[in-house]
């Protein structure tokens, strides 16, 4: 019995499932119509989802971004074919190559500085104590969960120029140029803060994830490490890192794409503001779509934010379906 | 890794306890469970419905939809669906409005909804595109226009005469008139007075209330020396970007902010006109030495909160904003008035921004005609002097009387005749949804970030491309 | 090592402090009156406190109605994703079969799709199919925009199994069912309850669709519910905070729940070493 498990398991064989030969039978060819199947099975409800209901819509912007669809258009029903006019508009625009850097720009310093902090972290959670560790994971929540509006109106108060906490502070410490600074003069300063708002409310998702994958790394491997002498650097660069790896890549990944679509708190701060300097791609597909109502600019917008994510995470994508492809 | 504390961990009852290997043959921690187990599926299923999905897809994206008109089987017990916008009407004038609407059309339910401003844009967008839109809608006066203009909103030119037509109130005729017909009715209107703190200028030796700019700055001037003791005092308070003031100043000198040229229109910010209206409001932050913010309305922070802690003399308001200032602080009861915003000229008073809304009915609308009873029911001067009691410019009566018992009532009854709105161009809501130039010129002029002439010029030419558009 | 503990808590908990400073604001906001939110004294610790601002939100029209539909929608809407997505992930790091690297590609690239571009288009789909002013198409919604994010996620936690563990399982007579629930599922536990944590802050919160898509304001959901605070008369920031407080309550409460269920899987993985 032995020696069947062993081959079953060990070797790549068109063996039957283990379920039978536990019962004592000898391995039966089994017919793997189920098995062969059972992939798509489990897939197909994810599939159906998406396909359905993202797949749908994403085309029909695609198509969409080749019509000229305002109010009007919407509401009657009306299709008018305009081709590339919207791509020409968007493009030919300067303020567009300015916004588009300007995104760029803030997304890679937010992902940067939130998946750093998230993995410091995260490393921090596996040393301390159980109740300090429910404490920090309890104060991250709060931050995550905080509504929208409430969260950008509380970073408005503490950053307010007459009654912010920030600058009181700031003054009671000695600092008195501070008193009735605005943190909103130039749209690099705004940027900042929303950036701070951004980074507060996504680390904890990076904390989180991180320390679930940095528990599961095994722990002999840490010992092993321990009795070989190696400094806290070493372990980690040779024991943490290899196994986060993965784990760190997908979550700096998904952060790309969520920093560089985020929308809702640098509306709600200055409206893009002041005038116009922190606007990035996003705050143009709303200025453009519901707020203009010029729904097909709109679209237009929406490819190309996508064609660029697509751009800026090319070479993850590609190394991750090479993987894909050798396994 | 041993499977003996893995054993422990799982706690075995399937399987019996056979004699466990140590598991020694190194597998590549790919986690596959059928290289495990010797599995190779090759079918290809997925990709066939991917492929017919998005043919689907573009198929169906160049659908149209279908738009019903309703006119409804008489008979039936209908419902009229209806939104005013928070804030708008009085609850007892829509509660008595509803019964009498009820009593006298059988079988009719109102089903009235209070919608709240933000993000009315998105939701009136989608509700208009829907298949059974509410029957009566009010919308700003300055949203009206682009709703007009697509076609989403039923024409009343014909009904006009039973909604009163001849007493509508000129700004917001304006507002709602489109190609050369009315798309609504006219609900109500409030414009900006300067609310003032009676006592503080009585001590500040001010007889009468200023009835020209000069009267005005004076009037700072002496607040501001009256008070001079007090660090925190403000004798006007007035936030940057509180575009509708500067509408005020602007209009008075003769300007405007956009002008027709033919069909299209283009900014006008880079007038003489323009830029002393923009200096005149440079001149009263200047004087008054407001603490206010240059970089927010006079909403953030509220501007009549700042109020009712008492050291300020003059705002410039809505009614409304009087109200909660007293409602915050009970103690300014009685000690409060307001005066129109004075022109250039001496006597008479500067143009104001008629704020205000329409009512209107979808083109979708599946009760049109009951929809324009109610309108008809609105419209009489029962409920539009409940409107003016209720502290408002009544849209479709002249009858101004029961607003004028409240100092405040006086002063906006004696203003709104000379009230005006901003451009009726559908696409003046995307510069009040969107990026507002005229905010962004303000602050950038009142900081000394850009000279006069580079922000009016800037401001002109964003607004001359969202107006284009 | 004593000494690197007590300086590691410290740190965390200076950490902590930081992320809880602005929450605390909302909080003591919450307390305060309203007139006291603009003050030019230094106010770190409230200067008065009053329970009207609780008693305006929690008696404001609507809130108990919209706190069960919001709990109605996100709850159904995570259940939907994790349970699909969970599937999913196992399929894709488990198994090998033709068409596997195009799906993980459409994993990913689902997740480009701006958010606020798709409402047009899921407005026409939802009006179509005559879903429109029904809360299961937020549900629907919710689940679509969180899936591609849990089937993904899933699967790098899957990945990060050993197969070893799950091998040993069905050699003892398991199979693959019995080894799924009796080790990946424990294991997977941390990493479910970041994923669900995640779906469900994603579709609580959720305001634009949730405003564009239900006209009828029995049905509203929380956020929209929320955003009426901010009034023709200006904004009730007082009631607005009260209302955020009581509103993040039942996140922190499902994060409780699912994280002493699922730390029964840290016990185990901890045993893996």
């Amino acid at each position: 019995m032995t020696a069947v498990h062993t081959t079953d398991a060990a070797v790549p064989t068109n063996s039957s499932a283990p379920r039978r030969a536990a019962r004592g039978g000898a391995p039966r060819r089994r017919g793997s119509a189920f098995d062969r199947l059972l992939p798509y099975l489990l897939l197909a409800p994810a599939l159906i989802g998406i396909l359905w209901l993202i797949g749908w819509p994403v085309l029909s912007l695609l198509v969409t971004s080749f019509r000229r669809l305002n109010l009007r258009e919407l509401t009657r029903g009306e299709v008018v074919w305009v081709g590339l006019d919207n791509y020409a508009e968007i493009l030919g625009n300067p303020d567009f190559w300015t916004i588009t850097a300007r995104t760029i720009a803030f997304t890679v310093a937010v992902v940067g500085v939130s998946v750093l902090a998230g993995l410091l972290i995260a490393l921090l959670m596996r040393q301390v104590s159980p109740v300090v560790r429910i404490l920090l994971q309890v104060a991250m929540l709060l931050a995550w969960a905080m509504p929208l509006l409430a969260a950008t109106t509380v970073y408005q108060w503490i950053f307010d120029q007459q009654y912010g906490i920030l600058n009181k502070t700031l003054v009671e410490l000695g600092f008195e140029s501070f008193a009735g600074f605005s943190w909103f003069t130039t749209g690099t300063s705004t940027l900042s803060v929303i950036g701070l708002l951004i980074v507060w409310q996504a680390i904890p998702f990076l904390a989180f994830s991180l320390y679930a994958g940095a528990i599961g790394i095994p722990r002999d491997q840490y010992e092993a490490a321990a009795l070989d002498g190696a400094t806290s650097w070493q372990t980690f660069r040779n024991v943490t890192w290899p196994e986060l790896r993965p784990l760190l890549l997908m979550v700096t990944f998904l952060s790309l794409l969520w920093d560089f679509k985020v929308f809702a708190q640098i509306w709600a701060f200055k409206k893009g503001g002041p005038d116009g300097a922190s606007t990035t791609l996003p705050v143009y597909q709303y200025l453009e779509g519901i707020s203009k109502s010029h729904f097909g600019v709109a679209a237009a917008v929406s490819v190309v934010m996508m064609v660029l994510l697509g751009l800026l995470t090319f070479q993850y994508l590609r190394r991750l379906l090479r993987q894909e492809g050798t396994l | 890794m041993t499977l003996q504390r893995l054993g422990n961990v799982l706690d075995m009852p399937c399987g019996e306890a056979h004699s466990r290997p140590h598991w020694s043959t190194p597998l590549e921690r790919s986690g596959r469970w059928d290289r495990a187990l010797g599995k190779g599926a090759h079918v290809k299923g997925w990709r066939g419905l991917a492929v017919g999905a998005a043919a689907l897809a573009v198929a169906v994206a160049g659908c149209g939809t279908s738009t019903n008109e309703g006119s409804g089987n008489s008979g039936e017990p209908k419902t009229l669906t209806v939104w005013l916008m928070d804030g708008s009407a009085p609850t007892t004038l829509t509660d008595a409005l509803h019964k009498e609407f009820q009593d006298s059309h059988s079988g009719v339910t109102v089903k009235y909804e209070i919608q709240k401003w933000p993000g009315i844009q998105e939701k009136l967008t989608t509700a208009l595109s829907s298949n059974n839109p509410p029957d009566v809608i009010e919308l700003g006066n300055t949203q009206t226009a682009k709703f007009a203009a697509e076609e989403t909103l039923l024409d009343l030119s014909g009904d006009a005469a039973d909604l009163n037509g001849d007493q509508w109130l000129g700004g917001l005729k304006d507002s709602l008139t489109w190609d050369g017909k009315q798309y609504g009715m006219p609900f109500y209107a409030a414009n900006r007075t300067v609310v003032y703190r009676t006592d503080l200028f009585q001590a500040a030796g001010i007889q009468d209330t200023p009835k020209s700019r000069d009267e005005w700055i004076a009037a700072i001037e002496k607040l501001k020396t009256a008070n001079a003791a007090d660090p925190e005092f403000q004798s006007l308070y007035l936030p940057g970007q509180s575009w509708y003031s500067l509408l005020s100043f602007i209009w008075d000198e003769g300007g405007d902010v956009a002008k027709a040229q033919g069909s299209a229109w283009a900014g006008a910010l880079n007038t003489p006109e323009a830029k002393a209206g923009l200096d005149f409001y440079k001149k009263l932050v200047d004087t008054s030495a407001t603490k206010a913010p240059k970089d927010t309305d006079e909403a953030t922070p509220q501007q009549y909160e700042i109020f009712a802690k008492g050291k300020v003399g003059m705002m410039i308001a809505l009614p409304w904003e009087l109200a909660s200032a007293i409602k915050a602080d009970p103690t300014l009861e009685g000690k409060t008035a307001a005066f129109p915003i004075p022109s250039k000229t001496a006597g008479k008073t500067a143009p104001v921004f008629l704020g205000g809304s329409n009512v209107a009915v979808p083109a979708g609308s599946k009760n049109q005609d009951l929809a324009k009873e109610y309108l008809k029911l609105l419209s009489s001067k029962k409920y539009q002097d409940q409107l003016a009691e209720g502290g408002a410019v009544p849209g479709t009566s002249t009858d101004t009387a029961k607003l004028a018992t409240s100092p405040l009532g006086k002063a906006l009854a004696e203003s709104a005749p000379n009230g005006k709105v901003t451009p009726t161009v559908p696409s003046w809501a995307a510069v009040e949804a969107g990026q507002n130039p005229l905010k962004d010129m303000l602050t950038a002029y009142l900081t000394g970030a850009k000279s006069l002439d580079q922000a009016t010029s800037d401001a002109n030419s964003a607004l001359s491309e969202t107006l284009g558009g | 090592m004593t000494g690197k503990k007590v300086a590691g808590n410290v740190v965390a908990i200076v950490i902590a402090l930081f992320f809880a400073f602005p929450t605390y604001w909302m909080v003591t906001s919450a307390f305060k009156p309203t007139l006291d939110l603009r003050s030019t004294s230094y106010d770190l610790i409230p200067l008065s406190v009053t329970a009207t601002n609780f008693a305006t939100a929690w008696t404001k029209p609507g809130f108990l109605d919209s706190l069960g539909n919001s709990l109605l929608v996100t709850l159904s809407a995570v259940f939907g994703a994790i349970v699909v997505g969970l599937l999913a992930a196992l399929a894709m790091a488990r198994m090998r079969f033709r068409g596997r690297k195009g799906f993980v590609l459409l994993m990913l690239v689902a997740q480009m799709a701006p958010f606020e571009a798709l409402l047009i288009p899921m407005f026409l789909m939802m009006r179509d199919l005559d879903l429109l002013d029904r809360l299961p198409s937020l549900a629907l919604i919710y689940f679509a925009v969180t899936l591609p994010f849990c089937a993904w996620t899933l699967r790098g936690f899957v990945n990060g199994i050993p197969l070893e563990l799950e091998e040993a399982a069905m050699v003892d007579g398991c199979g693959r069912w019995g080894a799924f629930r009796r080790v990946t599922l424990p294991l997977l536990g941390p990493g479910l309850v970041a994923t669900s944590v995640f779906a469900f802050v994603t579709a609580w919160n959720e305001f634009l669709f949730a405003l564009s898509l239900i006209k009828d304001q029995g049905k509203e959901t929380l956020p929209v519910w929320l955003a009426g605070f901010q009034s023709n008369f200006g904004v009730d920031w007082g009631g607005a905070m009260a209302a955020s407080v009581l509103f993040t309550l039942p996140v922190l409460v499902f994060f409780l729940v699912v994280q002493r269920k699922m730390v029964t899987g840290v016990t185990a993985g901890a045993v893996k070493g």
